[in-house]
């Protein structure tokens, strides 16, 4: 065993080494005892004095902080014995061990090893098929020895999804229990535990510690994964560690990136060095159009099943930008190769598509092994998958030998001017194209075939993609930016700044919310918001609600709205699934209606009914409810921590639905819509004049002249999504600062609530009068 | 605001486009006569005006060295050392003192040469002055007017990232002709009350074109009234 020094400071974590059945009850002894100072014996960690005793070596205490070799890390790693558990390795881990040998960046650890321990930051460069996600976290972990340090080593991770499955894929090359010595954490979920070392994460979600923690005290290594994607809490994070590193020299940051441009990343950190691996990727041989095409998805469809017609065996990745688009193909390529497989005796093929909002267990289809030849020497099968840009990063799938590309994806763009954020199918970018043909040399050389001419590829489409920070609401971000200690958001140095008015913007939308005062201070309302994991006027609707008495209520229509549409509405059952939301439809809107559903959901639930079969025969998502259920269970946690109460308006009094619209008003009062004039079906959003509808969606069907909206949604319309009634006379009552009458500009919205105000006056004083 | 309707139309000029006067001919008109200094000082301001040509040709001078043979060059440029010249401290190029003789001349200010040459102003940025948040980033030293956008070194994009929506298939590179002929309408399906409601449509229509072709006064005169009806 190594020196006593080093038991004393790892004191909690040395203590993990051991695992039993009762490793929490453990933990938790051990952890108010580490506080205290602790001289020569501890009585709780008896067994490890006992081990040194008897010149029991852990396959680590060779290792010397910032000063492992290769050569040492991988003795502790073919031992016996586990180093993180001290627990027999099992049969499964040497075989997993065999396979990470073999991978790209294992023959660079060395490299990687020395230019860690020389340099605070480093860039690494590694295509997708590297292996740096998985190993690079593990080499670290074998330099850091967080074990002896107390500190954490964090990776994070773009997407929720990616965080859980690489975690439990490390946890499996370590040998360890998932939540143990290896956990992830992400909005709304957490499996970490006392022994953690190693935690993957949402860049999202380690910004929200940081704003406890403003120097990142709990880790000694931060790894943020897939920078190149750009992130919104990436782009944050890298600006943030960049004044953290100067503060702690102890902290050590490795920025990893998949693609080429990673000098923007080393200029940005003061000329960090740089360590490129190569992926395992091979030749892509890239095919452009000679003239521009009339419609990419028949050009799309058609490239598809030439290629099944004459290209050798091998499966097609086929980029389209959302739904709609990539149901409507899969349809035709079915169709067509039904055709084809009659007339002209080709292969099978199975078209699968791939997009985000598809249940898992459908996502899950990609990975399935390509069809077998219809008949003994037939031509081969092949499988097709038609996804959005999901399948540009995150996804590996491999098989893949032949990408079609018609250059477009769906983004998001937030327009400050209009208040609008919305998801437009946009031209991808020239590196995002280069991506996506990656994707063909996965297993073997591969070909891409470009809907485009190369001159378009060469003079249309843009370098990078923007960045996220470029194209969204910066609301949220702002609050956290305040609430992380970044008093100046004008010098505050981020990669890519974002434009001006988008700040002013998100400024005035806090300041109205009074989360900002006027001198952008964080308020205490502010503050309060920022401990929410949810968008600011969210946050607010639910702070304020016990005001209007209705916060059990609040919390659940939060909960809901934070999760994706509960409904469910196939294609196939249609009409079925709309009468059956008519059951729970509330005629003064959608969001009542969701508390219907959801309170229907938990009674069948109590009333011990099987809730999967019972939200089945109701055309609800139990995965999406089941998960609202969660996320309430969270934010309830986080109200109690804040003593806000929990309180409802008796259901039998005559205000509880009233109540309720009120409240949604405190947080939503920048989202009202008037309608445009008695009998039309189109309203305006106040203040910023957009013509909208409301959306098929809804159980509204008699039109009111007020409605609080929760999203906007552009597609051929412009639409306003889940949307309830309310009365005018609130606006004036709960926003009043917004709804100063004196700063509308001439129009039938201020000509309206000028009435209003003057109707309110009126009946206050003939109040006033009858009192006297 | 209190201005009568109209007022500030005085912003834009009635005068026809034809007439009016070439930019910067203003100048001419009120032309301060400067007096030069006494002494020998070869002070470049206060020489007052200067004429037009010199520079000109000392452009084609320039044109000419660079296009013709070497010994061409001194045929062409008359004046004499450069040194002795006055150069202008905009857009340096000599001016002349000849310029005194010549009045009507154009002046060396109003040549394009110096006008491209001068400082171009900004107009300021149009962001509304009362908003919280251009408070709040002026506070911080964010100037609207500077043209700078956020960040370090204020080096930020300026605008907010614009994308126009797409709501056709077409593909990347394609410009359609613009005198594209305009799709077939689809047919539609009528049913007895839409062909009752076109054909009085097609009625009114019919009538209209009767009364402007024959509802003219003369032609009732001439005709009597119940011709046209």
């Amino acid at each position: 065993m190594s020196d006593s020094p080093d038991h004393t400071k790892g004191v909690k974590r040395s203590s993990s080494m051991e695992d039993d059945g009762n490793g929490t009850k453990d933990s938790k002894r051990v952890k108010t005892n580490g506080k205290a100072k602790m001289d020569n014996y501890n009585p709780y960690l008896a067994h490890q004095y006992e081990d040194s005793q008897n010149d029991f070596q852990s396959p680590l205490d060779a290792l010397e902080r910032h000063k492992t070799t290769v050569k040492q890390a991988s003795k502790a790693e073919d031992s016996d014995l586990n180093p993180w558990t001290n627990q027999p390795h099992s049969q499964q881990y040497f075989k997993i061990l065999q396979t990470r040998r073999d991978l790209p960046v294992q023959k660079q650890r060395q490299e990687f090893l020395d230019m860690y321990h020389s340099s605070q930051i480093l860039v690494f460069v590694g295509e997708t098929g590297s292996g740096k996600t998985t190993q690079i976290p593990q080499y670290v972990l074998y330099d850091e020895l967080p074990h002896k340090t107390g500190k954490l080593i964090a990776c994070t991770q773009p997407r929720r999804v990616a965080a859980m499955s690489v975690a439990q894929r490390v946890a499996n090359e370590l040998d360890v229990e998932l939540g143990e010595e290896v956990g992830y954490s992400i909005r709304f979920e957490n499996k970490t535990g006392p022994k953690t070392l190693l935690k993957y994460m949402t860049d999202g979600q380690l910004l929200r510690e940081a704003m406890h923690d403003h120097e990142m005290s709990r880790y000694s290594c931060i790894i943020l994964d897939e920078a190149h994607e750009r992130t919104l809490a990436t782009d944050i994070l890298m600006a943030l560690l960049k004044q953290i590193a100067d503060r702690r020299k102890d902290l050590k940051i490795i920025v990893m990136s998949a693609t080429l441009d990673a000098q923007k990343f080393q200029t940005y950190f003061f000329g960090a060095p740089l360590l490129a691996v190569p992926g395992r990727t091979h030749p892509v041989e890239i095919f452009y159009t000679p003239e521009p095409e009339r419609d990419y998805v028949e050009a799309s469809v058609r490239t598809v099943l030439q290629i099944h017609a004459t290209e050798p065996e091998g499966d097609i990745l086929l980029f389209l930008t959302g739904e709609e688009e990539i149901e409507d193909a899969c349809r035709r390529i079915n169709l067509e190769v039904d055709d084809m497989i009659r007339e002209s005796d080709a292969g099978p093929m199975k078209v699968y598509p791939l997009y985000g909002t598809l249940p898992p267990a459908q996502q899950q289809r990609i990975f399935d092994k390509a069809p077998e030849p219809l008949r003994k020497g037939g031509r081969p099968g092949r499988k097709c998958i038609v996804a959005t840009n999901i399948a540009e990063t995150s996804l590996t799938i491999d098989g893949i030998v032949y990408v079609v590309d018609p250059g477009f994806s769906k983004q998001k763009i937030y327009n400050p001017r209009s208040r609008v954020e919305s998801l437009l199918v946009s031209p991808i970018s020239k590196a995002s194209a280069q991506q996506r043909a990656g994707r063909a040399g996965r297993t073997r050389p591969g070909k891409c075939f470009r809907l485009y001419t190369e001159k378009a590829f060469k003079k249309e489409l843009i370098e990078q993609t923007y960045p996220e920070i470029l194209r969204s609401n910066l609301a949220n971000t702002v609050l956290e930016l305040k609430k992380l200690g970044v008093e100046d958001l004008v010098h505050f140095d981020l990669m890519d700044p974002p434009a001006p008015e988008t700040m002013m913007r998100a400024l005035e939308e806090l300041n109205y919310l009074a989360c900002l005062d006027d001198d952008g201070e964080l308020t205490r309302l502010g503050s309060l918001a920022s401990e929410f994991p949810l968008d600011p006027a969210l946050a607010v609707m639910l702070i304020s609600s016990p005001e209007f008495y209705c916060s059990n209520e609040m919390l659940s229509i939060t909960s809901l709205l934070s999760v994706p549409q509960i409904f469910v509405r196939p294609n196939n059952a249609r009409k079925r699934a709309d009468e059956m939301k008519q059951q729970f439809a509330h005629p003064d809107g959608d969001h009542l209606t969701l508390l219907n559903a959801y309170h229907a959901f938990k009674g069948a639930e109590q009333s011990g009914q099987d809730a999967k079969q019972w939200c089945h025969e109701h055309f609800l998502s139990f995965r999406h409810l089941s998960s609202a259920d969660n996320v309430r269970a969270q934010l309830r946690r986080i109200m109690e921590t804040h003593d806000i109460e929990l309180v409802s308006t008796p259901f039998q009094d005559k205000n509880y639905y009233t109540n309720i619209r009120r409240a949604l008003l405190a947080g939503f009062f920048m989202q009202v819509a008037m309608r445009e004039s008695s009998n039309s079906k189109v309203y305006k959003t106040v203040k910023d004049d957009q013509l909208v509808m409301i959306h098929p969606s809804t159980v509204v069907s008699s039109p009111y002249d007020w409605v609080v909206y929760n999203e906007f949604v552009l597609t051929t319309k412009q639409y306003v999504r889940t949307v309830t009634n309310i009365r005018p006379e609130w606006l004036l009552e709960i926003a009043p600062v917004y709804y100063d009458v004196d700063t509308f500009e001439k129009g039938e919205i201020k000509s309206a609530l000028t009435r209003v105000t003057e109707k309110v006056k009126r009946r206050q004083t003939l109040k006033g009068n009858s009192g006297r | 605001m209190a201005t009568p309707p109209g007022a500030d139309d005085d912003d834009y000029n009635e005068v026809p486009l034809q007439h009016k006067r070439p930019f910067g001919s203003g100048l001419h008109r009120k032309a301060i006569a400067f007096v030069p200094a006494t002494g020998d000082t070869k002070s470049l301001t206060a020489v007052p005006a200067a004429e037009a040509k010199r520079p000109q040709q000392s452009v084609s001078d320039l044109y000419r060295s660079m296009v013709l043979p070497h010994d061409n060059i001194k045929t062409h440029s008359s004046l004499g050392a450069p040194d002795e010249r006055i150069m202008c401290e905009i857009c340096k190029l000599p001016l002349d003192s000849l310029a005194a003789e010549h009045p009507t001349a154009r002046r060396h200010e109003t040549s394009l040469a110096h006008q491209l040459c001068l400082p171009h102003s900004h107009p300021p940025s149009a962001i509304d002055r009362s908003r919280m948040g251009l408070s709040y980033l002026s506070a911080h030293g964010w100037d609207p007017d500077a043209r700078k956008g956020l960040g370090a070194a204020q080096q930020g994009i300026q605008f907010p990232v614009k994308t126009k929506p797409k709501d056709d298939k077409l593909g990347i590179g394609l410009q359609l002709p613009k005198n594209l002929p305009a799709p077939k309408p689809k047919a539609k399906l009528l049913d007895a009350g839409k062909v009752r409601k076109l054909v009085k449509e097609e009625k009114r229509k019919a009538e209209r074109i009767r009364q402007q072709l024959y509802g003219g006064k003369d032609l009732e005169k001439y005709l009597g009234l119940g011709a046209v009806r």
